[in-house]
């Protein structure tokens, strides 16, 4: 049997569609305002798709660059791993519909259906394949495409202004390092709240699953629901649990952190966690001012513009903690 | 490091049995062509309200009543559907809320037919790691809500039934879970699959259009997934006994899951597996996707065809094209 080790990124990358949404372009759609936006969640602008695309095509972008980063061939790969709440279609897997896209066949692939807890749940799933043995490179990929599955009448705009297309992924490989990589992962849920924060339809629940009145249309049930002021609540609590947990289980205290990446849900929220641990702005990444929500591509993409803008250094220790519907939350430490 | 095992498993099927005579009428056919057809004889089918996490929810009782324990235990659920309960969130966080367990981690996988090997497999990696000692590995379907009961689906909705079962896995101190092989193949997806609702369709997930060519209901090419599910059955079996370092004569009961149990045989027979040592899972109940290896490993377990300490190998093959095996001792 393999001597345990550690699990650590080997490469990553990010995409964005192209085209930009900004909160002026959406006052034009419905009664809202770019100042009303910017109060209570922090996002500036949005990506869309602007022609037919999954989490799948996005996916394979941020893949392709994250591959090359490690060094490391598709072919290569021992288990692929992509989480999304916007599947490309009811089923199989998106992460089929990615497999494919990067042209190999007979890889296990499956999807982490976590929400915006997704991608942290991803790590953790990674992180025990490789540290037993059964993985040695595993493609994780957070991929969204929210925009074909809001209302963007005056109805929705509370939840529909918050979200944002993109995709982030990583590969992953061993670490013979016990002090290096990931150190531990936190995975939790309460499904007491899980119809706080949902898309309703298709529903195995119904009969029939999809009806006619449930099309494109204001009000339908293929939308998302939110109870915002509750998620705010729930969120900012259990963001302070969760990290709390990940230091206190590797004799680590607040001031260890050198950077924490927080799911990009609100800067709001973002930022009393931050208060709450007292992490000096330096410290905490944010960039959903340019993203919106992304749910579980959001901490890949920030992680690696984190990187790329020189905030994560050899030996630092790294903090990513997200919260999204479920409700569920998480937490994993890693130092780089 | 710890090896893992099966500490407990447990099903539920909904108590209505739906009969093909009773399909045949809606489908436009006989009951005779529709067995001759799929081989499938009954399913059952939930009430009417119920998501696949009620389902798992007895199921799941079962299970941790079998290994003695209760859902406060449980310090990781890991949930395989491709028929959830709502959109999102996942199953696994409506289970736990149902079971009553402590705030833990629900994992909800996607990995459809092939879904509970997925969700041993991630066990068994958590137990090993040391991260879990007692994951639920919950599987359910309800199919029946999602089907098209028209003539064009005749060849489609027979197959499909509701169901549940769950194992309860953990450390042990002789490995149980031997050896588990995945695979996915995703050339030929669209013969097996289930379009609408769809994000990567622009500027909406659900139009009219789709709406009405019933582009939101299963579409299945039997014919030519058959010959596909046979080759990869019989040659993952045989690469899971090498894995786990087993001998085919060895193994007590083999469980071959598919949609349709004489290809699921046929199967069996080409890796030269003994007939009276091979269940095809679709035979009692019809295909229940995630759940069809568990509700077969509880009811051997129950009947006495496999008794504590026998070698179990578990295949199965379906939509992505997902598929894979899994040798344990139970």
């Amino acid at each position: 049997m393999p001597e345990p080790v550690n699990s650590r990124i080997l490469g990553i990358g990010h995409y964005v569609p192209e085209r930009v949404v900004s909160n002026d372009d959406l006052t034009k759609l419905m009664d809202t305002s770019d100042e009303w936006i910017q109060q209570r969640t922090g996002i500036h602008e949005r990506h869309y798709i602007s022609a037919d695309g999954g989490p799948a095509d996005l996916g394979a972008r941020a893949a392709r660059d994250a591959l090359a980063s490690a060094g490391v061939a598709a072919s290569d790969l021992d288990l692929i791993l992509l989480g999304t709440l916007s599947p490309d279609v009811d089923f199989p897997s998106s992460a089929a519909l990615l497999q494919r896209n990067l042209g190999v066949r007979g890889t296990p692939v499956m999807d982490v259906r976590n929400q915006c807890s997704g991608f942290v749940y991803m790590l953790a799933v990674a992180d025990k394949f490789i540290r037993t043995g059964g993985a040695r490179r595993v493609l994780v990929v957070g991929a969204e495409v929210h925009s074909t599955g809001i209302d963007l009448s005056t109805l929705g705009r509370e939840v529909a202004v918050i979200f944002g297309d993109g995709a982030g992924a990583v590969v992953l490989g061993p670490e013979a390092d016990p002090q290096r990589g990931i150190l531990s992962t936190h995975l939790h849920s309460e499904g007491k709240y899980a119809e706080k924060l949902m898309v309703e339809v298709p529903s195995s629940r119904m009969r029939p699953r999809v009806t006619e009145e449930l099309l494109d249309q204001p009000g339908s049930r293929l939308w998302p629901r939110m109870e915002g002021r509750y998620v705010f609540k729930h969120a900012v609590n259990r963001f302070n649990e969760v990290i709390g947990e990940a230091l206190a289980a590797n004799g680590l205290t607040p001031a260890d952190i050198d950077l924490l990446i927080p799911h990009q849900a609100n800067l709001r929220i973002s930022q009393l966690v931050a208060m709450g641990f007292e992490l000096p702005e330096e410290k905490v990444f944010n960039n959903i001012q340019r993203y919106g929500n992304t749910t579980a591509a959001s901490i890949p993409i920030a992680l690696h513009e984190a990187l790329e803008s020189g905030r994560v250094r050899p030996g630092a220790l790294v903090c990513l903690a997200a919260f999204g519907a479920g409700f569920t939350w998480a937490a994993a430490l890693m130092r780089w | 490091m710890p090896a893992s095992a099966v500490l407990g498993c447990g099903r539920h099927l909904p108590a209505r049995r739906v009969t093909n005579a009773e399909l045949a009428r809606d489908l436009g056919t006989t009951a005779d062509a529709l067995e001759t057809r799929t081989g499938i004889t009954v399913r059952h089918h939930a009430e009417l309200g119920f998501g696949p996490s009620d389902l798992a929810r007895e199921a799941g009782l079962a299970a941790l009543a079998d290994a003695g324990l209760g859902p406060a235990d449980v310090d990781l659920i890991v949930f395989a559907t491709m028929t959830p309960d709502i959109a999102f969130p996942g199953s696994g966080c409506f289970l736990q809320d149902k079971l009553g367990c402590g705030t833990v981690g629900a994992i909800d996988l996607r990995a459809q037919c092939a879904g509970f090997l997925y969700a041993l497999a991630t066990a068994d990696r958590f137990v090993r790691a040391g991260a879990a000692e007692r994951v639920l590995v919950a599987t359910a379907e309800i199919h029946s809500t999602a089907l098209d009961y028209s003539p064009r689906a005749a060849d489609v909705t027979p197959w499909f039934g509701d169901g549940a079962a769950a194992v309860v896995v953990g450390p042990a101190s002789a490995p149980g879970v031997l050896a588990v092989v995945l695979h996915n193949d995703p050339t030929d997806l669209e013969r097996f699959w289930c379009e609408f609702p769809a994000s990567r369709h622009y500027p909406t997930r659900m139009n009219r259009e789709a709406f009405d060519a019933g582009r939101h209901f299963y579409r299945f090419d039997a014919d030519a997934v058959h010959p596909q599910a046979e080759r990869a059955l019989a040659d993952v079996t045989a690469e899971a006994l090498e894995r786990a370092d087993v001998s085919a004569d060895r193994v007590a009961l083999y469980l071959m899951h598919y949609v349709d149990p004489r290809v699921a045989r046929r199967a069996a027979e080409r890796a030269g597996l003994p007939a009276d040592r091979v269940v095809a899972t679709a035979e009692a109940a019809a295909h229940i996707s995630s759940a069809g290896l568990p509700i077969a490993l509880t009811d051997a377990r129950a009947s006495g065809r496999v008794r504590a300490g026998d070698l179990v190998c578990c295949a199965a093959f379906g939509a992505g094209m997902a598929w894979g095996a899994g040798v344990l001792r139970v």
